[in-house]
Formats: C-alpha cells, structure tokens, sequence
C-alpha cells in the first residue's frame, strides 16, 4: 500500500515540474495530496540549487546590478557633455557623479527630462556631515521607471553656509525630503516653498545629526540630561 | 454596621459613603485611549478580547474630559511631552497616570543618546504607578491596574486630611 502512495506521489511530482499542476490537485486523499505537495517543492528546491551553478554568468540578478554599475558612468558621460562646468570628474565613480550645487536646477531638470535619462523618481534625499573640520553633502537617489537605471548624485556645500538649490520644484516628492534634511543637517534649500522642520519642535535649537551637534540644555523648562559618559 | 444592623430589608446594603466612592471610583476608572510607541500595541492587545480590560471596568475613552486614568504608552519625546502635558491637565479630577514601560518610566533605550525624548513621563506629569517591561506583556499591565485600583480604593475623598 505504502509503495502504490510513493510511486503515486513521484508521478504526480513528475507531472507537476512539467507544468501540469493538476495531477496533484486531482489526488483526492487529502495526506497524500499535501505529501505530494511537500515533495514538490523540495523538487524545485533541488533544481533551483543545480542552477546556478551551470549558468552563474547569465542570472538575471548579475545583469541588474551591472546595469545600476554602468548608468551612472553613462548618466556622468552625458552631464559631461551638457554641463561640462557643473560635473566634478576627479570625484565621480561608478557609484556616484558629483556635482557642484551652482547649476543644479538646470541639471536636475535635464535629468527628468532627457529621453536618455528619464528619471522620473527621486527616491531618497539624503546628508551627510564629512566630519567636523569637513563639509556637508546632500545625496539624492533618483531611478527610471522608463529606463530602469538608478543614479546617485551627491553636491557638498560648506559646514558655515550650507546651501544648496531646491529641486522641490521638480519633483514634488522632495519637499519633505527637504525639509527632513534642513531638519536634521541644517542645510538650507534655495527656493523651497516652505522650508521648516518636519520633525522636532519648530523652537528646536541645533541640527542634531552634524557631527558637532551639542544638545541643549533645557527645552521648555525640561532639563534634557546629558549623559556623556558610559560603555562606549 | 452597629445601629444600622438588622433594619433594614436583606437586599440593602449599609456602608459609609466615604468608602462607597472610592469603591465606585476604582470600579470603573475608564482610560484615555492614546498610544506613543510600541506599547500601545500591548495596551491594545490588554483592552481586547483576550485579556479584556472590561471585565475590571475600564474601557476606552476618545476624550481626556471622559477619562480618569491616563496610560502613558510609549517614547514620550520632548515635543510630546508638552502635549502630554496639556493632556494632563484637561482631564477631570480626581485623575491619575500609569506610566507604562522602561521609555515612559526613564527614556529606555534612549537614556543615553536620545536628545529628543524625555526621561521619564514623571518630570512632567506626576506618575501613580509604574509598569516595567520593554514593552510589558498584558499580564504586567493588568497587575499595574489592579494595584491602582487598590491605590484609588484606599482613596478617602470626604475625610479631611490632616497635615
């Protein structure tokens, strides 16, 4: 009885990697129809193991990345070609173009708008403090729906006027990210319609995630501890 | 019940008033339905089926003017903890206020770095009963009701007190 189970059950698998599913919905013992199941998808599992390593150069995921890895030296190549003045070369990579703050209305449009380029979402705004003796950097993460590809742009702007031109402009989503980013690094954007914090208190004194950030010492008449020494 | 005993009819109960509202108070002390983190989610859980905060008498008020008890559920920050606060002071006497986890209760894990959040609930709004936990199961939450019930109970709101 067991073995007429088994061999019911290896058939059905059989049937089902073909692509015919039903031979295991057609079982009527529930037990048996679940086993089956079970063993199909260890099946699959197995196969999915052997594969790549017959074909590891072709995967899908492998030609992806290197797409990402590619546009943003194209993207940078194009920039190039529009704004030679506005691109810094030396500090572009496969990771990122970087880009001087001046003329970066003009290009951000062109980076929406170009047909080579397309990128109609900004996905992320983002700062970063470079260090206390250093300068603040804003990175926008933008990506294609059209084209598929991602680029990351990165401006710096000095620690004492921290300024960059607003590009909530043009795309809509950037004025919280904006504002987040005004929040928390104190780096002002040019020509936003209504830069103010998103996050702390509108009295909140300092940008807290600059590396020299002191916290203050009362908000509202509530002392605010500092705790300063500990495991670290 | 001395003078009182045997005058009255068997389904008459006598007690002094005094009692019978503090009795009727902790009974019944609904709670101002407000969440900040985490722990809202177990205050959830505390207030549904499962654990059923009905069945010792408290249910859920939108309103802090309905509400007697406020459970301070979570990270209270420093722009929360005016609102909390102003919360505070809308609500009817006689109140009262659980502090609920280690954030309400200290600042938790934010105690050492966190420039934003407030340590402890209690510097801003004065704390009846602390429930530890990170975030407290259900089951801690109900002990911390149930000894604010004997708190509100050995209430005496007609005597007078004496210095």
């Amino acid at each position: 009885m067991t073995d007429n189970l088994e061999q019911l059950i290896k058939e059905a698998v059989e049937k089902a990697l073909e692509g015919d599913m039903d031979a295991i919905n057609n079982i009527e013992d529930r037990v048996t129809r679940s086993k089956a199941k079970a063993a199909l998808v260890k099946a699959k599992r197995e196969a999915a193991k052997e594969k790549p390593e017959v074909s590891s150069d072709e995967s899908d995921s492998n030609q992806d990345s290197a797409k990402i890895k590619t546009s943003n030296e194209n993207i940078a190549e194009l920039i190039i070609q529009q704004f030679p003045e506005d691109i810094n070369k030396d500090l572009c990579s496969e990771g990122h173009i970087q880009i001087h703050p001046k003329n970066w209305m003009a290009i951000a449009k062109y980076l929406r708008d170009d047909p080579a380029c397309l990128f109609d979402s900004l996905q992320c705004i983002t700062g970063v403090d470079l260090g206390e003796e250093s300068d603040l950097e804003v990175r926008y993460n933008l990506h294609s729906m059209t084209h598929l590809h991602a680029i990351e742009v990165r401006i710096t702007c000095s620690r004492n006027n921290a300024k960059v031109p607003s590009v909530e402009s043009i795309w809509r989503i950037g004025d919280w990210f904006e504002r987040e980013t005004y929040d928390m690094y104190g780096i002002e954007f040019d020509g936003h319609r209504d830069l103010s914090r998103i996050l702390l208190p509108e009295d909140w004194e300092g940008w807290p995630l600059r590396k020299d950030y002191d916290v203050q010492e009362t908000y509202h008449g509530i002392v605010v501890p500092k705790v300063k020494e500990g495991w670290e | 019940m001395g003078v009182f005993e045997n005058k009255f009819q068997d389904n008459v109960v006598v007690a002094s008033l005094d009692k019978l509202l503090g009795w009727a108070r902790s009974t019944s002390p609904w709670f101002f339905q407000f969440g900040l983190a985490c722990c809202a989610i177990e205050m959830m859980a505390t207030a549904a089926s499962r654990h059923d905060l009905m069945r010792i008498g408290m249910l859920p008020r939108s309103s802090p003017r309905q509400a007697d008890v406020m459970i301070v559920a979570g990270t209270v920050t420093l722009k929360m903890a005016l609102r909390v606060k102003k919360l505070y002071e809308q609500m009817a006497n006689p109140k009262y206020v659980i502090s609920m986890g280690s954030c309400a209760t200290s600042g938790g894990p934010y105690w050492q770095h966190g420039y934003h959040v407030l340590k402890g609930v209690d510097l801003v709004v004065p704390v009846d009963v602390y429930v530890p936990g990170c975030p407290p199961r259900p089951e801690a939450l109900i002990e911390g009701l149930l000894k604010l019930q004997e708190k509100i109970q050995s209430d005496r709101p007609l005597t007078r007190k004496i210095a």
